[in-house]
């Protein structure tokens, strides 16, 4: 099976000589093809060999940096996640039709660097998808999107190139910190334990501080509600559900390979719970429905980086769980909103009154998608709330489990703002909107995953074999 | 036979339902056929009387998930409540929803509702019966907001989720700590294995039945869930959802019993009796009399399992199913009839359908607790175990009996008096029209009540008969058979004669002035705009933290930006210090020079 993940990573460059060949209503459908094809070669290589297959090949020789690629169950249900999402948006998120081309690529160089950086063997390989996907999420915001997009572009920009500095000190730290100076995972992994504890916190502070400001979590979430609120739907999608979880899964991967990191977990997880309140209070002022959404998914990343926190497997896999939750409910309730957007003209929640009755698919997948967020069990939210505060209470005791309330007042804001937006009656009649086949597909794909790995989490759970 | 399979044809008439939502027509028969097809499912089930099954759901690590069943007696009987009074509102919503365009939608969600209300009776696991739950949860707020075009229907479904919600994620912190003590989610294990560990989660389980069952502070939204439909209305107060509450306390009751928690479940009983019952008395919705005479029914189950009397309590739980479902059809009909009015000041012609006066006054009978049905039996019971246990609690039973009988009657009375002589006609056809497969259900409710009063005799068999794992549940309290004592049932009869036939002074034949009455009631015992007013200001005191943070937040933006324009500020300094200028050079050069030899020479 040698090259099958160097395939999987690579072959979205195929698809985008494609998507620039055919004609521009042609070319999302590539993209979703791409994703569709990188899909199953993952799900075939997870059957049929090995969920922890690995693949290297020589690529600096001065320096020694190969070329590694690994699979992991983490990377294998999060990139599950991302090709599902990748399908969604490129089929149904370009309501406006609008720069299809541009956003066909963009979305395909999102794949590839959602698939490089989940895969990636080694820090320098992360770093190097890392910003690709930063590069391409950029000229997404920058390029499509809301009239106010450029300002919240520009932020966006700033917070992530912050974000990659510090990424880049601490691969380097850590580089020189091992014994055989190397950027190899494993081989980090399996030495850490050598390295002086002053060195590896400075190491874990360094990323922490890179991948904390990629999910939002406060103090540096200020980019994060002017990002997805000014993207466009696609940008929403694929910058809510994909991006942020760079850096959830950075915060993964620096609990798995730096023991010292221990020490500071409970500083992490009390960081989430802090973001956890922070955002589900700070939604509460906001009547703009994509910055409704927003505030969702800070307060969803503040709930993972607890999981992820708790040090224990029944946690940290509740978190990875809970990413891929987070990645289909973010994305199903950005492509919701963007239907609304574009059927009524207006974000406001006041302004959009009656929705169930004018866009009814838009109305329904908003509602589950609000039920998911909540964890209502049968659908991934539960799977993932429920594993990540089991393991959050071994770890922090009773105070693991009190950012559960959070969701009360998440969910008390947004049955709120489902009342005004979708159920009351809107004054004037609206055209009634037709859902495109397209659109219905995102929809059903999306509901049919969030449904699917709720009511089946063995599917995935039994296949990665925790 | 696997007893998780009872909800299967239920879960596959919904679906039907879904896929069938262009062809309304099928889509009622559909699911009475699915009601059906559980209920013989039922059947099929009850004929194991003790059994536990267990099927893998997921695994990770350490902990591993199933879905588990667990029948006993005591849960077959909820069972059996649902599997009956299902089939019955589905053939009144059939009748009801004839008019309905959106016939798939309620009949989907009524059939996942219904079906998440057996999985919740069955579940042998916490994680199988919080799915149950939270189905009925969410389940419930689509249904209450089905109407959503009217006015009232959305907040009403808001105010219950929310309440509802904040109960299911106790729950969830519930099951969390008992996992975290105890290594698994079995039900039996946990109640036959009481440790101290288990006190909170019982506290937090313990208030998130008081948000489901709708007591107090958690109250309101039971009212509000009238801007449902009816059929609704009647399903969600008689075997479903309210219900779930008050069953959880039960077969749980020995680990209450053992953390002395019952005191506080009889206070909170009482309290919420007795909010419901004055409301009552004051109330003019139709509905919505109902509704807070649920909440007093309820309060009750909790006030007898409070004093330890749990088959008084069970008792109750099996006897409201039926009068209550039966008031709400009734209910129904006289709105429907009445062209949807619900002040029943304003609903006329209650006589003109003998066969529903009749039926209905079976409902009445036993809400109120008059011998023989079976609403004398439970009541008195209740009665009796809080004579002998605690005076207190029993002064305050015999006032809510009183209220109770008066307000029941005035529900029953006002709608009697003739409409105005020019309406007579079209009132009479309208009653005339009323579809059979409403009136049918109403009939056998009536008799299903008048039934009920042997469970007085066949409960303490039902909960003993069968052969039940050690120490699991009630163990002890099996044997305890509903007693009551004949002062008892004497003085109760009296008080609620009392509250009876007040109604009937006030209100027939218009001897006293209804409306005046009615505004000095108002006053003296009619707080849910209290409550209501309470609930808002707990809401805007969230909001208020929420714009303390949001200013918090501005201003911590305002000093990360001063921060970057500060470092472009210094750039625009420095940029003027290197500007090339060989003079500013120069002139930096010697004070630098004149500094360190300032610096040296000293």
């Amino acid at each position: 099976m040698q090259g099958a993940l160097m395939l999987v990573t690579f072959l979205p460059f195929v698809f985008l000589a494609v998507a620039l060949i055919v004609d521009k209503e042609r070319s999302l459908a590539a993209a979703a093809i791409s994703s569709a094809v990188s899909m199953a070669i993952l799900i075939y290589i997870t059957v049929f060999s090995s969920i922890n297959a690995t693949e290297s090949f020589s690529y600096i020789s001065i320096i020694p940096i190969s070329f590694t690629l690994r699979l992991s169950p983490a990377s294998f249900m999060l990139l599950i996640m991302s090709y599902i999402v990748l399908i969604a948006a490129s089929i149904a998120g370009n309501h406006e039709r609008q720069s299809q081309k541009l956003a066909a690529s963009l979305i395909l160089l999102l794949q590839v660097a959602a698939s490089g950086l989940f895969l990636s063997g080694n820090l320098f390989l992360y770093f190097i998808f890392w910003d690709v996907g930063v590069v391409s999420s950029f000229f997404f915001l920058y390029s499509l999107g809301s009239p106010q997009r450029g300002p919240a572009a520009m932020k966006f920009l700033i917070y992530e190139m912050f974000a990659s500095v510090f990424l880049l000190l601490g691969i380097i730290t850590i580089y020189f910190g091992t014994p055989v100076h190397s950027f190899n995972i494993a081989y980090i992994a399996a030495h850490a334990a050598s390295i002086p504890v002053a060195s590896q916190i400075t190491v874990f502070v360094l990323l922490a501080v890179a991948f904390l400001t990629n999910m939002g979590i406060f103090p540096l979430h200020f980019w994060l509600p002017d990002a997805y609120t000014e993207a466009s739907t696609q940008g929403s999608m694929v910058l809510s559900a994909i991006l942020s979880k760079f850096g959830a899964f950075g915060i993964f991967l620096l609990f798995a390979i730096l023991p010292a990191g221990a020490e500071l977990a409970k500083y992490i997880a009390l960081l989430g719970g802090i973001s956890a309140f922070y955002a589900a209070f700070l939604m509460m002022s906001h009547k703009d429905i994509k910055r409704v959404m927003s505030y969702t998914s800070i307060m969803e990343m503040g709930i993972i980086l607890i999981g992820l926190s708790s040090l224990n497997v029944i946690g940290t896999y509740g978190a990875i769980y809970a990413m891929l939750a987070h990645g289909l409910t973010i994305a199903l309730m950005f492509l919701a909103a963007g239907s609304m957007v574009h059927v009524f003209g207006t974000r406001d929640i006041r302004t959009l009154a009656g929705m169930v009755s004018n866009a009814k698919a838009a109305a329904y997948s908003f509602l589950l998608s609000t039920f998911a967020a909540t964890g209502l069990p049968l659908t991934t939210g539960f799977i993932a709330d429920l594993l990540i505060f089991i393991g959050a209470y071994s770890a922090f005791g009773i105070l693991g489990v009190v950012p559960l309330l959070a969701i009360v007042l998440f969910g008390a804001y947004m049955y709120f703002a489902i009342e005004k937006s979708v159920l009351s009656t809107k004054k004037e009649s609206v055209a009634v909107a037709r859902t495109s086949n397209g659109q219905a597909f995102g929809y059903a794909l999306l509901v049919g995953s969030i449904l699917l790995f709720g009511m089946f989490p063995f599917l995935l759970l039994g296949l990665v074999k925790i | 036979m696997l007893a998780i399979l009872v909800i299967a044809p239920l879960i596959v008439s919904s679906i039907l339902a879904l896929l069938l939502i262009r062809h309304g027509t099928i889509v009622k028969y559909v699911s009475l056929i699915g009601s059906l097809g559980s209920l013989a499912f039922i059947y099929a089930v009850s004929q194991n009387a003790v059994s536990a099954q267990s099927m893998h759901w997921f695994s990770i690590g350490s902990l591993t998930v199933n879905i588990a069943t667990y029948t006993y007696p005591l849960n077959m009987l909820l069972l059996w409540l649902v599997g009956i009074i299902t089939p019955l509102i589905f053939s009144y919503s059939i009748g009801f929803m004839e008019r309905n365009s959106e016939q798939g939608r309620f009949f989907f969600e009524m059939g996942l509702f219904a079906s998440g209300m057996m999985l919740f009776a069955i579940a042998g696991s916490l994680i199988t019966m919080f799915i149950g739950w939270e189905l009925l949860g969410i389940t419930s707020y689509l249904l209450i907001g089905f109407w959503y075009a009217k006015s009232d229907a959305a907040p009403a479904a808001r105010k219950a989720i929310t309440i509802v919600l904040f109960g299911d994620i106790l729950m969830l912190i519930a099951i969390v700590m008992i996992w975290n003590s105890y290594h698994t989610f079995s039900i039996g294990q946990i109640v036959s294995n009481p440790s101290n560990a288990l006190y909170i989660p019982l506290l937090l389980i313990m208030v998130a039945a008081f948000t489901k069952s709708a007591q107090f502070p958690f109250h309101e939204w039971l009212p509000a869930a009238m801007a449902g439909p009816t059929p609704v209305s009647a399903f969600l107060h008689s075997s479903t959802m309210v219900k779930a509450g008050v069953f959880l306390i039960a077969s749980l009751f020995t680990l209450y019993m053992d953390a002395h928690l019952l005191p506080v479940i009889l206070i909170v009983g009482l309290i919420s009796a007795a909010f419901g019952a004055s409301n009552a008395a004051a109330e003019r919705h139709i509905k919505k009399i109902l509704a807070y005479s649920t909440i007093e029914d309820l309060g009750l189950m909790f006030v007898a399992l409070g004093l330890g009397a749990f088959a008084a309590a069970v008792l109750l739980f099996i006897v409201q199913a039926f009068y209550k479902a039966l008031l709400f059809m009734d209910a129904g009909a006289l709105m429907r009839t009445n062209s949807e009015n619900y002040d029943i000041f304003r609903i006329y012609g209650a006589r003109m359908k003998k066969t529903l006066l009749v039926a209905t006054l079976f409902g009445v009978v036993s809400i109120a607790g008059i011998f023989p049905l079976g609403g004398f039996f439970a009541k008195a019971s209740i009665g009796s175990a809080a004579a002998s246990t605690n005076l207190i609690a029993y002064m305050v039973l015999l006032a809510i009996e009183l209220v109770t009988g008066f307000y029941i009657f005035r529900w029953y009375i006002i709608p009697m008096r003739s409409p105005p002589q020019s309406d007579t006609t079209r009132m009479r056809n309208s009653y005339k029209l009323l579809p059979k497969s409403m009136i049918a259900p109403s009939i056998i409710l009536s008799a299903l009540t008048a039934a009920s009063a042997l469970a007085y005799y066949y409960l303490p068999i039902i909960l003993t008969q069968s052969p039940y794992v050690p120490g699991y549940v009630f163990g002890a309290y099996t044997g305890a058979a509903p007693t009551i004592g004949i002062a008892d049932a004497a003085a109760e009869t009296a008080f609620i004669a009392i509250g009876a036939y007040a109604a009937y002074l006030l209100y027939s034949r218009r001897r006293a002035p209804a409306l005046y009455t009615h505004r000095l009631l108002s006053r003296a015992v009619y707080n849910a705009p209290l409550v209501n007013r309470a609930y808002s200001a707990f809401a805007a005191a969230f909001a208020a933290i929420g714009s303390g943070i949001y200013w918090f937040d501005s201003v911590l933006y305002s000093i990360f930006r001063a921060v970057a324009l500060s470092a472009i500020e210094m750039g625009a300094v420095l940029r003027r210090m290197v500007n090339g200028q060989t003079s500013t050079y120069l002139l930096a050069f010697a004070l630098g020079v004149v500094i360190i030899i300032m610096l040296y020479v000293k």
